[in-house]
């Protein structure tokens, strides 16, 4: 049985961990004293990176690296928290911010050391108001114990943090996006480059990072990049001679939600299978597992026969899915995929921001057919075309059977596909809100293909036994990579 | 300068150019909505893509880059010596490979999947950038089965309708308001596949602040569909009915390069035609507007001569007689001759010259529209001089030796101790000032030349029907130093004619040695009298203008 290992959360449930006090009984800011008084600021960025921290805020780009594109002599460079926190089935940055916001300060108070930032803007969803009153009041507990404000501790750094609440828009969880409406404007994505590292709010170097990340960075400090690299596998990219490392070091909060016993947050190694971590959740409530979403609901979904994929980035990526924002949302045999589709569609026309074209009016578009299927209004073609699958040869071809022509979901892949393009994964959108609307949309239906048909078919919502509703690896190329290639290995 | 292979071609682009406009210069179009020369970048439409070729180290080898670049934002430079593709390119870009193609083809289906497609009502068809683009590089059929969007149709100002079905959310219209004209009414409401363009309103839909600001008749001009409709226009004309000739506005002493935009029986609209040092992209709306005295049904169209107090129309012949004969037998110094500034330098010229030379006075005014408001917007001045063409008028009508030309007080004075005035005037609707009217109410005998009945026309004893900038060719020099060519559109009405015509026959009448046959034949007599007018005939002038050659002060 795998245990938990808490170290984000080791102190979530002391009462009062909240205020100062009680947080400093817990070596509460020893790790930002730490730093100053060992460390020069280039130490602590060489540590992170050396840690192979990636950001847990869903793209899961290194951290370190990150910092390395922020250039040093432009100043102000500003840090921003993305604590917007809204992806569907994500839930882990919302305790922090409640339980215990003294450990995201002190991850900011580091950040801002090896940054040589002095302004930090913590970007809240606007729901979490009891998340923003928590982290208000520990901000002014902090400057009035001299960890914020000027001349902290008589080191001559100043460091302010200001907290900034959403307004109920997804889209501002994109970094680019939180910028626009951190500056007061209509949240919407900027085109990249430049990257906020280079431009970011204000047209300044602006380091944008999760809550999550953040508070990671007080244990690296803390016990060290080599303690820190012990937790998660770390890969060797093979394919780069000689091999490279490819970290996925750390814990994650694991949000666990949909058909478990015990749904929750869970402080879990990073590189965990998919089963064990519905054992920790308690064992699945229901019968079988049917699909499991492994990172929130922009990605792409996993069948029962990918349950051995290890939850960590570049397993997931490999298995061409992804991490994100590790919400993980399990299905049980009752589920039916299609009206799982319908509602994670409906959420992503309702929070495309409207920039671009493909996203403005593809999204909403592709939530049409989805309902339009839902309602047993479906389009099937009376005739029929060859069949692609694996070919006698064992390649990829045409089989020589015939099959059905649903023209809906021949649609419904095209025009997803034309928002974003899963198999060549470019876009033609401005951010990549675009292929968090294709990935689901595409995967969900090359994998469960034939509950979509059947709604078709029969006119009306029908869910299949578990093996006949998802189509096997083998048949499907939606899941060719599947397995760790041989060009990763564990280190 | 930048080395760049665009598709097959080796071109030569200055730095700092971007795919469309490099593009654009060698004849290729990459289609595009949300990019305008005059405004900042979005990259919002996506439909300007284009394929960057990018140097693969593990292939060796120059190979199409991964993702589609937006081509208005990808922008062509100098690169180092070691960063050179293929050894001397400094950029390699396709706008025709397949998968440019299908790109643009996808993106217009999505344009395309809530637009009403209504284009046999729509006062775009015809200039209409989804339509050409569309059939350019969209698919042949629809693959859209759901329910369209239909946005209410709005009234966003006093000449500015959006029909909001047809907006294809580039935002072009919102940023010229918060950029070129500073005014910042307009905005997008709702999110997603319900954004909208609006202007203020309260929560009952009452506006809090409308489209009505000086330049917002442009909007409708860079909106690439026909969402923004022009009310002065709407309905009125297919474009592809309409003829057009290169012009300026006569509405103020900027000089804003126009097209003027007519059938035989009226100018039907002005637009602006792209001057990089006068106007940009822009004109104002008291110039896009100010048209209309063109086609008034009042228009002078015949001489009128004064009967019995009563001004009646008469034919050319006795309306020159009886101004001949008045001319005839005065004393030279109880002459003025007033030329305008709402006239041509042809016009003037011409006026001058018969001031000069046969009736032998050196006494000389210029008239014109009274002055106005200036307006300044962050990247467009308005100016207050609302006469295209004073500072020509003011250097011709002095050029020849000796003479005077008066303006304002000085002018009013002498007039009001002439005898005889010939006053040419072309500015409609100009109302007279106390002084103004006195004095011309002292003149004995007073010929007026002009386009519309008015306050000036109701003292005269004898109206010439003069002619409109639409009505003939000439040339303007504007406040700086710009000399600019209008063009003959219309012919003008009844019986009316070109100013210069009609004061050559004066002079013809009153023994005057002038034969001119058409009004570049005066620009060239201008360019060897007159100084700084060297260059300005009109064959150098063409359709860029050329800036006088003392007038950089
Ligand atoms: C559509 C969209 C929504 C996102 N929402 C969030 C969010 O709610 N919280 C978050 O931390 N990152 C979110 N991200 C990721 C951010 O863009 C960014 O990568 C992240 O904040 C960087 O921090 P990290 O490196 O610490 O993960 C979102 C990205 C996209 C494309
Ligand atoms: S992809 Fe969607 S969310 Fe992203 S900028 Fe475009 S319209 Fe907005
Ligand atoms: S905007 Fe263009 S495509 Fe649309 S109705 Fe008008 S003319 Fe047709
Ligand atoms: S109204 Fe016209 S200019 Fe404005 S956003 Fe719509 S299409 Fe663009
Ligand atoms: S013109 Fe380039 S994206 Fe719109």
């Amino acid at each position: 049985m795998v245990e938990e290992r808490r170290i984000l959360y080791e102190h979530l449930d002391v009462p009062d961990i909240n205020t100062f006090d009680v947080f400093r009984q817990y070596d509460g800011y020893t790790r930002f004293e730490k730093a100053i008084t060992e460390y020069q600021p280039e130490d602590i960025a060489k540590m992170v990176m050396d840690s192979g921290l990636k950001g847990r805020g869903g793209a899961g780009f290194s951290t370190g690296l990150k910092w390395s594109f922020v250039p040093r002599d432009i100043k102000p460079c500003y840090l921003c928290c993305n604590a917007d926190e809204s992806e569907p089935g994500t839930f882990s940055n919302r305790y922090v911010l409640e339980k215990n916001p003294h450990l995201l300060i002190e991850g900011i108070l580091i950040c801002c050391y090896a940054m040589g930032i002095e302004t930090t803007y913590v970007y809240i969803r606007g729901e979490f108001t009891l998340g923003k009153k928590m982290l208000d009041a520990a901000i002014k507990e902090a400057y009035e114990k001299g960890y914020l404000g000027k001349d902290i501790r008589g080191t001559g750094l100043n460091i302010d943090i200001y907290t900034h609440p959403g307004a109920g828009a997804y889209i501002c969880g994109e970094e680019t996006g939180l910028i626009e409406s951190l500056e007061g404007k209509r949240g919407q994505p900027r085109n990249k480059p430049p990257f906020p590292a280079v431009e970011g709010v204000f047209g300044k170097p602006t380091v944008v990072q999760n809550v999550e990340t953040l508070c990671n960075l007080p244990f690296i400090v803390g016990n060290g990049v080599e303690w820190y690299t012990q937790m998660g596998p770390t890969y060797a990219d093979t394919r780069a001679n000689p091999p490279t490392p490819d970290p996925n070091t750390g814990t994650k909060l694991y949000c666990i939600s949909g058909d478990v016993n015990e749904p929750g947050v869970y402080e879990l190694d990073l590189g965990l299978t998919c089963s064990e971590l519905i054992e920790v959740a308690g064992g699945l409530r229901g019968e079988e597992v049917k699909a499991v979403i492994p990172g929130g609901s922009s990605a792409p979904i996993l069948t029962h026969y990918e349950l051995d994929t290890r939850l960590d980035f570049t397993s997931l990526t490999l298995a061409k899915s992804m991490l994100g924002s590790g919400g993980i949302i399990v299905m049980n045999e009752t589920r039916n995929i299609v009206d799982c589709l319908l509602n994670i569609m409906k959420f992503y026309a309702h929070e495309s921001c409207g920039q671009c074209t493909p996203c403005r009016w593809g999204t909403p578009w592709v939530r049409d057919i989805v309902q339009r299927i839902a309602d047993g209004d479906g389009r099937k073609s009376t005739m029929t075309r060859p069949k692609f699958g694996v070919a006698e040869n064992g390649r990829w071809g045409d089989t020589g059977e015939t099959e059905e022509i649903y023209e809906d979901l021949d649609l419904l892949e095209s025009v997803a596909n034309n928002i974003a393009n899963v198999d060549t994964m470019t876009w033609n959108t401005i951010c990549v809100f675009g292929i968090a609307v294709s990935w689901p949309a595409v995967s969900y239906l090359r994998k469960f293909r034939p509950e979509f048909e059947a709604a078709i078919r029969e006119g009306k919502l029908v869910t299949l036994p578990v093996a006949e509703a998802t189509v096997p690896p083998e048949e499907n190329y939606a899941y060719q990579q599947r397995f760790i290639p041989k060009e990763f290995a564990d280190l | 300068m930048a080395f760049v292979k665009l598709n097959d071609l080796e071109i030569e682009v200055e730095d700092g150019t971007n795919v469309v406009e490099a593009a654009r210069e060698h004849g290729i179009e990459v289609p595009h909505y949300c990019y305008h020369p005059g405004l900042s970048r979005p990259a919002n439409c996506r439909m300007c893509l284009v394929e960057p070729h990018v140097f693969f180290p593990p292939a060796g080898a120059i190979v199409p880059d991964r993702q589609l670049a937006t081509g208005c934002t990808t922008v062509l430079r100098t690169a180092p010596p070691d960063r050179k593709l293929d050894g001397k390119y400094d950029f390699i870009v396709r706008t025709d490979s397949e998968r440019v193609k299908k790109a643009r083809a996808d993106i217009l289906e999505f344009l395309l999947v809530h637009h009403p497609l209504d284009c046999p009502v729509c006062d775009q068809a015809g200039e209409c950038d989804l339509q050409d683009y569309s059939h350019r590089h969209g698919h042949d059929k629809s693959r859209y089965l759901e329910v369209k969007n239909v946005p209410p149709k709005k009234d966003l100002g006093p000449d500015v309708l959006l029909y909001a079905t047809r907006c294809v959310v580039c935002t072009r219209c919102i940023r010229f308001a918060d950029e070129v004209s500073g005014t910042g009414e307009l905005g997008l409401v709702h999110r997603g596949s319900h954004d909208e363009i609006d202007i203020p309103r309260s929560h009952e839909g009452v506006p809090l602040q409308v489209l009505d600001n000086k330049l917002a008749g442009n909007v409708v001009d860079i909106c690439p569909v026909g969402a923004l409709i022009s009310k002065d226009f709407l309905f009125k004309s297919r474009p592809w009915f309409l003829e057009k000739a290169n012009s300026v506005c006569s509405g103020c002493s900027v000089g804003c390069n126009i097209t003027v935009e007519y059938k035989a029986d009226g100018v039907y609209r002005l637009k602006p035609r792209f001057h990089e040092d006068i106007n940009q992209h822009w004109i104002c709306d008291d110039g896009r507007l100010g048209y209309h005295y063109v086609n008034s049904d009042d228009r002078l169209q015949l001489p009128l001569k004064r009967v019995d107090d009563a001004l009646t129309p008469t034919h050319w012949a006795d309306a020159l007689a009886t101004i001949t004969e008045k001319l005839s037998d005065i004393e030279t110094e109880d002459i003025v001759v007033i030329g305008s500034a709402q006239g041509t330098n042809e016009d003037n010229y011409v006026l001058q010259q018969f001031a000069h030379d046969v009736l032998k006075t050196t006494q000389l005014g210029l008239f014109g529209q009274l002055p106005g408001e200036a307006h300044k917007f962050p990247q467009f001045t308005i100016e207050a001089d609302k006469n295209p063409n004073t500072a020509g008028a003011r250097t011709i009508l002095g050029s020849a030796n000796g003479n005077t030309v008066l303006e304002g007080d000085a002018l009013w004075e002498k007039v009001s101790s002439a005898k005889v005035v010939y006053l040419v005037s072309g500015a409609p609707e100009r109302p007279l000032e106390d002084a103004e009217k006195a004095a011309l109410e002292s003149v004995d005998f007073l010929v007026v030349q002009d386009v519309l009945p008015s306050e000036v026309t109701q003292f005269a004893d004898v109206v010439l029907p003069g002619t409109t900038f639409a009505e003939k060719d000439g040339t303007f020099t504007n406040s700086t130093g710009w000399v600019q060519r209008i063009r003959k559109t219309i012919d003008p009405p009844g019986e009316a004619r070109v100013d210069w015509e009609i004061t050559q026959q004066l002079a013809k009448q009153l023994g005057g040695e002038m034969n001119y046959h058409f009004a570049g034949e005066i620009a060239l007599e201008i360019a060897e009298n007159v100084p700084g007018y060297a260059d300005a005939t009109h064959q150098k002038i063409g359709d860029a203008g050329i800036k006088l050659a003392d007038s950089d002060q």
